[in-house]
C-alpha cells in the first residue's frame, strides 16, 4: 500500500463552497423521506462507482494512492481536522472534525441521521470488486474512523 | 465526506434518479432545495430587493468560482454566466450528465421570485453549453418583453412556458 503522489481524477483548486454541504443535507432529508434509505444508499453507490470509476479503477488494479491523495486534497481544502497513517496492513483515516457534518449543524441544527452514509457507501461502491474494503466506523458526531485494508 | 466540490456531481445523480420516478419527484425537489436556499438569500430581497440579490451572487460569483458578468440597475438584475462552474463539472464527469441539468437553477430560484413579487426571464440558451443568461425584473411587463430574446426560455413549478 503505496502513498506516494498519484494523479487524480477530480482535483478541483480555487475557493471551496460550504454550503453544498447543507443542499446535500437537504437532499438526503429528502430522498430518505420519500423515497427511503435504500434508494438514498444506491445514489451514493452510484456516486462511488460511477462518478469515482477513476478511484476504483485504481483500487480494482490494487492502487490505493489516489484515494489517499484525494482524502488529502479535499479534507484539506476543506480545512479538516483529520490524519492518515499509511501502514503495511493497512491506511487509516481518522477523522477528528469533519468540516462537512460541522458546516451542516453550524447552518442548520439539524444535521439528517443519514449524513454520514454518503462516505460509508461510496467508500464500499469505491471497494467494490478490488481488493480491498474500506470500513467506515462512526465515532461521535461530525468524526469518524475509515479504514482501508485488504480481504481477507 | 462527498467534497462541496463534488457537489455538483452528487447532485447530477440524483437528478436522474428522481426523474426517473417522474416529474413530480423532481419538481417537489426542487423545491426543497429552494426553501432550503431562502435561509440564504429570502431577507436580503426582501429587505433590499434587486440590491440585495446583487450581493448575493456576488458572493456566489467568488465563491462558487463563476465566470460571471452581474448588471444591476434600478429596473433589473442580469446574471450574465460566461462559464457556469456547475455545468463544467458535470460535463467534466466519469458519469453521464442528467440531460435536464440545468432545470435545477430555475427550479430554485424561480420559487424563490414567485414568492417575492419578482419576475424572471432565464434563459438557458443551450443545456449542453455551461452558459446561461438570467434577467430579474420587478415589472412583469419588462420581464414578458424581455421573454421574446430567449434562445431556450426555462419554466420551474408553478410556472410553465412553452
Amino acid at each position: 500500500m503505496a502513498s506516494q503522489e498519484s494523479p487524480m481524477r477530480y482535483e478541483e483548486d480555487g475557493n471551496v463552497h460550504l454550503d453544498f454541504h447543507g443542499a446535500a443535507n437537504t437532499t438526503i432529508d429528502f430522498i430518505v423521506e420519500r423515497f427511503g434509505v435504500e434508494a438514498m444508499d444506491e445514489i451514493f453507490r452510484k456516486v462511488g462507482r460511477d462518478v469515482y470509476v477513476s478511484i476504483r479503477n485504481d483500487l480494482i488494479a490494487g492502487d490505493t494512492r489516489q484515494l489517499v491523495r484525494h482524502w488529502r486534497h479535499f479534507f484539506d481544502r476543506e480545512s479538516g481536522d483529520y490524519d492518515i497513517e499509511v501502514g503495511d496492513d493497512q491506511i487509516v483515516l481518522t477523522v477528528r472534525r469533519c468540516p462537512a457534518w460541522h458546516h451542516v449543524k453550524g447552518l442548520v441544527g439539524h444535521v439528517s441521521p443519514h449524513f454520514c452514509d454518503q462516505t460509508s457507501r461510496t467508500n464500499e461502491a469505491m471497494a467494490e470488486g478490488s481488493p480491498y474494503a474500506i470500513d467506515t466506523e462512526i465515532t461521535g458526531e461530525g468524526s469518524c474512523r475509515q479504514v482501508i485494508r485488504r480481504r481477507a | 465526506m462527498i467534497p462541496s466540490d463534488h457537489f455538483t456531481r452528487f447532485y447530477n445523480e440524483v437528478f436522474k434518479f428522481l426523474e426517473s420516478q417522474g416529474e413530480e419527484a423532481l419538481e417537489a425537489y426542487w423545491l426543497a432545495i429552494s426553501k432550503n436556499q431562502e435561509r440564504h438569500i429570502l431577507e436580503l430581497i426582501e429587505t433590499q430587493g434587486l440590491a440585495g440579490m446583487y450581493e448575493y451572487w456576488s458572493h456566489i460569483k467568488i465563491e462558487e468560482n463563476c465566470d460571471m458578468d452581474l448588471d444591476f440597475n434600478e429596473d433589473r438584475l442580469e446574471l450574465r454566466m460566461n462559464v457556469c462552474p456547475s455545468l463544467s463539472k458535470v460535463m467534466d464527469n466519469d458519469a453521464a450528465p442528467m440531460e435536464r441539468y440545468c432545470d435545477h437553477c430555475a427550479g430554485w430560484i424561480g420559487p424563490i421570485m414567485d414568492k417575492t413579487g419578482y419576475h424572471m426571464v432565464y434563459d438557458v440558451i443551450d443545456r449542453k453549453k455551461p452558459q446561461c443568461v438570467t434577467r430579474i425584473f420587478k415589472d412583469p411587463a419588462k420581464a414578458r418583453a424581455a421573454e421574446k430574446d430567449a434562445k431556450l426560455l426555462m419554466g420551474w413549478p408553478g410556472h410553465k412556458v412553452g
